[in-house]
């Protein structure tokens, strides 16, 4: 009785609570979405860094990475993977070689790390191969007879191995992408023009259009231009296992491209016999062997097994090898907390407000329940469950709207273009698409419900302190 | 045995400096069935003294037993379970619950006191059929006239049986033929359910009505006289 006449009277003044459930709407709207908006960018970086750069668990030999000395490798691999093998929630094991070494065209050379892979077995644990550019070649593909190696775009910039040039091709897929006819007739003067470098092609762009234009549409036209000079070679210098200098020309056979310029820059993929036999090392070695697990949350349950397991071996999950990322996922939760007390505090100032109006209002009606017997519980319960209802409506309504955009966003994503560049520098992709986890939307309408509680007490307090014979005689 | 028993009771306001004293020393009773009014001018204490019958105020002196209950011994908690329990209030402006229906406001007090569904109905029907509103069951106060909600009013303050019905100037609000009507009701209810009425008031049909006409001044009761 005392929920059905709560629910009754917050539709007494429809229009005031109408507005204060849509602010409520809108408050828990703003928080979930900006919530999953952020979480989307840490969670695709985590994503990133597990499946295309790190794997859940690493095992080096216990000095490699306080040295990266080439002799530093793992003994008894066979009896390394046997235990992989055996322990639960393992699901694909890779060795590899890593080693330090200069890559080197004609015109630049830059420090990398050389990794010696097992393309099919890396196939299995780490996406990379699903971002190759199309069209820079095949490294996962059919064996080739030369030297290949896989290297990031943003080394393959570095490099001069990229080049710029307005085809034909080009204008067409600048037609499709909706640019404007006046940009593209200025584009004309650069058509069939070769520019080596990155550079010298955003100077010219910059020279023949205006700078809102510039601004636009550099990215679309950098994507259109960008062609791979096919078949380009590297030279790749590193100690051999005797630390005697040594290096191969390897020509690129795939050019991958990820949200991590530093890793795009840094690293680099050949074929692990390959570089076996560069160096020199013998058949079975690896410096390193990377564990995937049947998901993300058993990482923290399985590395210290494996710890123990494994006491000749640096064990390392991906929290351990990037703590700054483990660091940031957790402050990053604490700070939705915060964010979302915000939101719930501001909100519950609203309801403590129309609350205490509603009482206010009904002092002679609240004085007569008094009067007639309704003793101080129910009365508190009934305002209580009135800002209840209030919060939770609003509540309910804003997260079905939260999670109707979010699934939407999450299907096409919010593409942050403008902050590409200084995004991609520190590893987060500029195209986000929100997510959040079920867990968060029942926490938040526990808070909420918890909200409505805390913002009744004032206004049901109040309420309680009528007299009810001074209720009923004032009007 | 009384219903109500008043001894000797006061009830004085701390008006800043100056001590109001709204009851002086009233002495009275009520026994069941009694249809008394309470009358007097304004100011004469009519309200204080069916507030402190009611248990809605505490008197500064002497003592009021109703159902074997000292009033002044109650903490404030029991005080509400008390007058869930033994008294009916009827007030001047009717007073109802706004979002309820009429049969809702009726079975309201016998849902406090946690009456099965079924009872309840029962009760509720026979309530608004002696009221003459078999027919509103379901209409809101807001689409009641002022006597209609009067009558639902005193169904709601009938509804758990209490041990006597307090009215404070019930017909205030009213035009003539509600009143009568009311009136009528009322005093059907207290021949029919031997129903003890209380009232306050200034009308002069409640009084010609009355059995019973207590004249309050200045806090003191200077006419208790019988009136068939």
């Amino acid at each position: 009785m005392i929920t059905e006449i709560a629910w009754k009277n917050v539709w007494r003044n429809k229009s005031r609570s109408l507005i204060v459930i849509t602010a409520v709407a809108i408050g828990v709207f703003a928080g979930v979405f900006s919530i999953a908006a952020m979480n989307s960018s840490i969670v695709q970086r985590i994503d990133a860094a597990v499946n295309e750069e790190l794997s859940h668990i690493q095992i080096n030999n216990k000095d490699f990475r306080s040295s990266s000395d080439i002799q530093n490798i793992i003994r008894d691999y066979p009896s390394l993977i046997t235990v992989l093998d055996s322990t639960p929630g393992v699901i694909n094991t890779t060795g590899r070689i890593v080693i330090r070494g200069i890559a080197s065209t004609a015109s630049k050379s830059t420090g990398v790390e050389i990794n010696g892979i097992d393309v099919e077995k890396e196939k299995r644990i780490f996406t990379l191969k699903d971002k190759l550019i199309p069209g820079t070649g095949s490294f996962f593909g059919a064996p080739t007879k030369f030297n290949s190696v896989f290297v990031g775009e943003k080394l393959a910039k570095e490099l001069n191995i990229i080049r710029y040039t307005l085809t034909q091709d080009a204008f067409l897929k600048l037609e499709s992408e909706g640019i404007p006819s006046a940009v593209i007739t200025k584009l004309e003067s650069l058509r069939d023009q070769k520019f080596p470098t990155d550079k010298k092609f955003s100077v010219a762009v910059e020279n023949i259009l205006a700078s809102s234009e510039k601004n636009k549409f550099i990215y679309k036209i950098k994507e259109a231009a960008w062609s791979y000079r096919e078949g380009s070679k590297i030279i790749l210098s590193f100690l051999d296992i005797n630390n005697n200098q040594t290096g191969a020309a390897f020509r690129v056979c795939g050019i991958f491209r990820t949200n991590n310029d530093m890793f795009e820059s840094l690293s680099v993929f050949v074929p692990v016999n390959e570089l076996r036999s560069l160096t020199g090392m013998t058949e079975g070695s690896y410096h390193r062997v990377i564990a995937k697990l049947e998901n993300n949350d058993l990482t923290d349950k399985i590395t210290p097994t494996l710890r123990e397991s494994l006491p000749g071996f640096e064990v390392l999950s991906w929290k351990e090898i990037q703590p700054d990322l483990a660091m940031l996922a957790d402050m990053m939760q604490q700070i939705y907390g915060i964010f979302m007390g915000i939101i719930l505090a501001a909100l519950a100032f609203g309801i403590v407000n129309t609350m205490l109006m509603a009482v206010l209002e009904r002092t002679r009606e609240i004085g007569m329940l008094a009067a007639i017997g309704m003793n101080r519980r129910k009365i508190f319960s009934m305002i209580m469950l009135e800002s209840v209802f209030l919060s939770i409506v609003g509540g309910i309504i804003g997260m079905i709207i939260s999670g109707a955009v979010i699934a939407s966003t999450a299907k096409h994503g919010i593409n942050l273009v403008k902050y590409s560049e200084g995004m991609e520098a520190i590893g987060y992709s500029a195209h986000l698409f929100p997510t959040i986890g079920v867990q968060f939307f029942i926490t938040t309408t526990i808070l909420i419900v918890l909200t409505g509680i805390l913002s009744s007490i004032y206004p049901a307090r109040k309420a309680l302190k009528l007299n009810p014979v001074e209720a009923i005689r004032g009007e | 045995m009384a219903v109500v028993q008043i001894n000797n009771v006061y009830k004085a306001y701390h008006d800043t400096e100056v001590e109001v004293k709204a009851i002086n020393g009233v002495t009275l009773s009520f026994e069941k069935g009694d249809f008394a009014v309470v009358v007097g001018p304004s100011g004469s204490g009519k309200t204080t003294l069916l507030n402190l019958i009611g248990g809605l105020d505490q008197p500064t002196g002497g003592e009021i037993l109703v159902a074997g209950h000292r009033l002044s011994e109650l903490r404030p908690s029991e005080l509400i379970d008390f007058r869930m329990e033994h008294v009916g209030f009827v007030f001047q402006s009717y007073n109802l619950i706004p979002v309820l229906t009429a049969a809702e406001n009726v079975s309201f007090i016998m849902n406090l006191q946690k009456w099965p569904k079924e009872k309840r109905k029962v009760r509720t029907d026979e309530l608004l059929s002696s009221v003459g509103l078999s027919d509103r069951h379901n209409s809101r106060p807001s689409q009641l006239s002022g006597g209609q909600q009067q009558r639902v009013a005193v169904a709601r303050a009938l509804a758990t049986h209490p041990e006597f019905i307090l009215a404070d100037e019930p017909t205030a609000n009213l035009d003539s033929k509600s009143a009568e009507s009311l009136l009528d009701i009322m005093e059907k209810l207290n021949h029919e359910e031997q129903m003890t009425f209380i009232f306050s008031t200034h009308d002069i049909r409640v009084m010609k009505r009355a059995h019973r006409v207590i004249t309050l001044e200045d806090g003191k009761v200077i006419s208790d006289e019988l009136s068939f």
